[in-house]
């Protein structure tokens, strides 16, 4: 701090931190594929109530919804080494990066699960009852008839929770990770302009939620295409 | 590397002693942002001239932007400003004898502002709009209508919702340890590197903030049982 603030150092400073978005949505493709993964198993697993598993997922849930991602974060930078160093697995020199994606991918996984059990229960039972009754099984019936209907329910909180997980990865520098906060970070130290370097991150973050926002609304529209005849025909 | 448990217990009663702080940055921008979000969605919903402008840059923005830039953005950017004008009028005062937890208490009321308004909004729009005109036709006005029949449903309703921003918040808390903050946080982190025992310390950390949740979650399931008791849904 104590230069004074010149606004000019923004149009300087967005291209050069531009340059490192290209890791922040590395570590968001990464961690919410991952998450996807993870939040369709374990809500999978909390539908059926699969014995033992079904509380081990309970407790991954409240856990992460019970801690900020900054602990998790830290947890996951000091508690993985030393748990894998107990079945002698040395990662203490993995990249910062991958404990940044493996903390996102579990929390990404526990909100992605509360959403898609949430949203496989707001699915009519009639609609399980009525493929039973075309003669599918089990599978067929939650595969084809109840998990589309689920994904169209769950899309608009999925796009939540994934522009808030791109907010979240601006907690990555803490772990020393280089992505656009790191490198804003670096620039501070060497040109002592913090106001202007957060401005231009802000500018940056901002398009980009707004981008996605417009993206997601669009894919909503798609999908949702088939819902509004049923609304105008009832109105 | 090995895990020592039973320095968790001493972590714990150590960082423990931090929590006033994490509440205090959790509860104050609460309080000042259901004041903000409160004025800033009516505004919206009453589409009042110019301001309603204002109020959906204001949301988008702060809703648009992860919360670390607000607090980064007004840690180093208020200072400024504040030298600045106390230059011009020469006032003498110097902006670094304000502490660092002023700034980080208006970034985060700024942020809890443009959260809770959404709310806010939400809740009001879903309280039907038969409620108003049955106050009306017993000859109350606007704002009478507003305070005594549409904000108390509208409260009721979003009962949930402010759980979620209120466990958002205290997570969010964990932010102010970057600006230095001695919050649960920032206590996890000095006793972390004061004992060179990190995952102990953030092991203890986060059973604080578990517990929290927790506790806050049965707190609020309690409330809500409460207040929407008028509300008995298709019984009647």
């Amino acid at each position: 701090m104590g230069k004074s603030f010149d606004p000019s150092l923004i149009v300087n400073f967005v291209p050069t931190l531009i340059h490192y978005l290209g890791v922040t949505l590395q570590i968001l493709a990464a961690s919410v594929s991952l998450g996807m993964i993870l939040g369709i198993t374990a809500a999978i697993l909390r539908v059926f109530r699969i014995p033992i598993l079904n509380q081990f997922v309970i407790l991954y849930i409240s856990f992460i919804r019970g801690t900020p991602i900054l602990i998790q974060l830290f947890l996951v930078f000091y508690g993985l080494p030393a748990i894998l160093l107990f079945i002698n697995i040395d990662i203490s020199r993995m990249e910062a990066l991958y404990f940044v994606i493996i903390t996102y991918a579990l929390s990404n996984g526990a909100h992605f699960a509360e959403i898609f059990r949430g949203a496989i229960k707001a699915v009519d039972h009639g609609q399980t009852e009525a493929a039973y009754s075309v003669g599918m099984n089990n599978g067929q019936s939650f595969r084809r008839i109840v998990l589309p209907q689920a994904i169209r329910i769950a899309f608009p909180n999925i796009a939540n929770a994934i522009i808030g997980s791109l907010k979240d990865t601006s907690l990555a520098f803490t772990i020393g990770v280089m992505d656009m906060m790191g490198r804003g970070e670096t620039l501070i130290a060497a040109t002592a302009h913090g106001l202007e370097v957060y401005l231009s991150l802000s500018i940056i973050y901002y398009a980009v939620v707004l981008l996605f926002e417009k993206i997601f609304r669009l894919y909503e529209n798609r999908i949702n295409r088939h819902q509004a005849v049923n609304v105008s025909a009832a109105g | 590397m090995t895990i020592d448990i039973l320095f968790i217990w001493t972590a714990f009663k150590e960082i423990l002693k931090a929590l006033p702080t994490t509440l205090f940055l959790t509860i104050l921008p609460l309080f000042a942002g259901f004041l903000i979000g409160l004025a800033v969605a009516l505004i919206r919903i009453y589409k009042v001239k110019y301001l309603s402008g204002v109020a959906n840059g204001y949301v988008s923005f702060f809703r648009g932007t992860p919360i670390i830039m607000h607090i980064m953005l007004i840690y180093f950017g208020l200072p400024l400003l504040i030298d600045q004008i106390s230059a011009k009028f020469d006032w003498g005062f110097q902006s670094n004898s304000i502490p660092i937890s002023l700034f980080v208490l208006t970034a985060l009321s700024l942020s809890a502002g443009a959260y809770l308004s959404e709310i806010f909004r939400s809740g009001i729009i879903s309280v039907s709009n038969g409620q108003m005109e049955a106050a009306y036709s017993i000859g109350m006005n606007t704002f009478q209508a507003m305070t005594r029949i549409v904000l108390p449903q509208a409260m009721a309703q979003s009962i949930p919702n402010f759980t979620n921003i209120f466990i958002g918040f205290l997570h969010t808390s964990s932010i102010a340890f970057i600006v230095s903050q001695k919050e649960i946080t920032g206590a996890a982190n000095i006793v972390a590197s004061t004992n060179l025992k990190f995952l102990e310390s953030f092991i203890a950390a986060g059973f604080i903030y578990w517990g929290l949740t927790i506790m806050a979650e049965g707190l609020s399931f309690f409330i809500e049982k409460k207040a929407t008791a008028y509300n008995r849904g298709g019984l009647q």
